[in-house]
């Protein structure tokens, strides 16, 4: 049996007497698409944040590819993509740069064509020469998505992946998630937005009250009311 | 080495694409300059103490500027996240900071040696030439305590004000330094009498350097 990409226990953080996530139990493998739903501010991001080791948890631990997520060596950092609420790119950059710049940083043989290769499949490839201050939200998001998933990483962590995106969008950066946990990456994605991702087994978790509890089927928490789906039926 | 080299090359090409930093400290320096020249007055026109104390109070000036914004494109966007995240280290970030702040600097220094030069009535000779040890020490200590320090007080709310009430106390002894070297080198004098002035500033610049390498990780850290 494979090692679990991620893994917590007893997972706690606290911001001064807020309690964001209390006792969170999560265990994932190679392979495994799992959603996060929960309202806002309910932790989804701060989990996120902490298994991408840009936090640290208050008490508990939480490992990713079985090192602890506060003391990440480079060479298990390369092998997660983030994509957060904050795109991490440089508005005076343009979007070619902005890829150009993180293959160079992942040390990508080719970078201008890694690039140019991205931006096809998000759908920028005409706007590869704009500078990202010139971008909607949508398009942001797009190169977001891409900027996350270039290096393609094990374990890829997305917080709101489909936010700010038109249909088109969303089932892109679907097919992108979908093409990721084919090839053996393990998803992490908070949303509140669940797309079908047909031939991809899905796990659902929701964050309630800081617990972390896991759920039979998305149509378990659609029922609940607590989640639309754009795509799914 | 891949890692420093992407993270200069984007800085250096935001700076060319905006001039922001560079014309800022050029324009700063050259406003330090007029200002200290019209006080000192016709008395101490071709002093080379007086030349030599405006051309690092205008570089302290300037290099306070352009440590700011060393750190602030990786604030939009929260790009040093992008940066933390990635396999980079953070001392090869530290690194990639550095060289640039020291390469704008560096342009301004050159900017502002031309306008005392020329708002001191000096004559551009072998002087001029005898500064530029100086100037390369003075300017590798204080981007290398202002890179780590704008680190610090860009987390912070008023950051942009704590930067210089925490650089410039520290970067006194060696303020001292060059401005003795500096006067000592326009008035001709032979490098081997400013070898004191110029082990401070080599000390300064060591401590520093050896401190950010090896203490950026902790505060950029939690950014």
């Amino acid at each position: 049996m494979s090692a679990p990409v991620v893994e917590t226990s007893g997972l706690t953080k606290t911001y001064g007497v807020a309690t964001v996530l209390r006792d969170v139990q999560l265990r994932m493998l190679a392979g495994a698409d799992a959603f996060i739903v929960g309202g806002n501010g309910a932790g989804k991001s701060t989990l996120l944040r902490i298994l991408a080791g840009l936090e640290a948890p208050s008490s508990g631990h939480a490992l990713v590819f079985g090192q602890d997520t506060r003391s990440l060596a480079a060479r298990y950092r390369r092998r997660i993509g983030l994509m957060a609420h904050q795109s991490f790119l440089y508005p005076n950059l343009t979007a070619r740069e902005n890829l150009e710049f993180y293959a160079e940083l992942y040390s990508l043989a080719d970078p201008h064509e890694c690039a140019d290769q991205w931006l096809g499949r998000v759908g920028l490839a005409d706007a590869a020469d704009t500078r990202v201050r010139a971008f909607s939200r949508g398009m942001e998001q797009r190169l977001s998505a891409a900027r996350a998933m270039i290096a393609e990483p094990a374990l890829l962590l997305l917080d709101e992946p489909f936010a700010s995106l038109d249909h088109d969008g969303v089932e892109t950066v679907a097919a992108l998630i979908r093409g990721a946990v084919e090839r053996g990456a393990c998803v992490l994605a908070a949303t509140h937005v669940i797309p079908d991702m047909d031939g991809v087994e899905v796990a659902v978790f929701e964050i309630s009250r800081g617990r972390l509890i896991q759920h039979a089927h998305k149509e378990e928490v659609r029922r609940g009311g607590r989640i639309r789906s754009l795509l799914g039926r | 080495m891949s890692g420093f080299a992407a993270v200069l090359r984007k800085d250096l090409r935001l700076e060319l694409r905006s001039g922001e930093s560079t014309l800022a400290l050029l324009g700063l320096s050259m406003l330090v300059l007029v200002v200290l020249v019209f006080a000192f007055g016709a008395a101490r026109a071709r002093s080379f103490d007086a030349a030599a104390g405006a051309l690092w109070v205008a570089m302290v000036f300037a290099g306070m500027l352009g440590a700011n914004r060393a750190l602030l494109a990786e604030r939009d966007n929260a790009a040093i996240r992008g940066l933390l995240l990635s396999p980079l280290e953070p001392a090869t970030l530290y690194a990639a900071k550095l060289a640039a702040a020291f390469i704008f600097m560096a342009v301004a220094e050159t900017g502002a040696v031309v306008l005392m030069v020329l708002f001191f009535n000096l004559d551009f000779d072998a002087s001029i030439a005898r500064l530029a040890p100086v100037l390369v020490l003075g300017a590798i200590g204080f981007s290398a305590l202002a890179t780590l320090l704008s680190a610090i007080t860009g987390r912070t709310r008023g950051g942009d004000m704590l930067l210089p009430i925490l650089a410039v106390p520290i970067f006194v002894p060696a303020l001292i330094a060059g401005v003795k070297a500096s006067a000592a080198a326009l008035a001709g004098a032979p490098l081997a009498s400013m070898a004191d002035w110029l082990k401070i500033m080599i000390a300064f610049d060591v401590l520093f350097v050896t401190a950010g390498y090896l203490l950026f990780e902790h505060v950029v850290g939690g950014d």
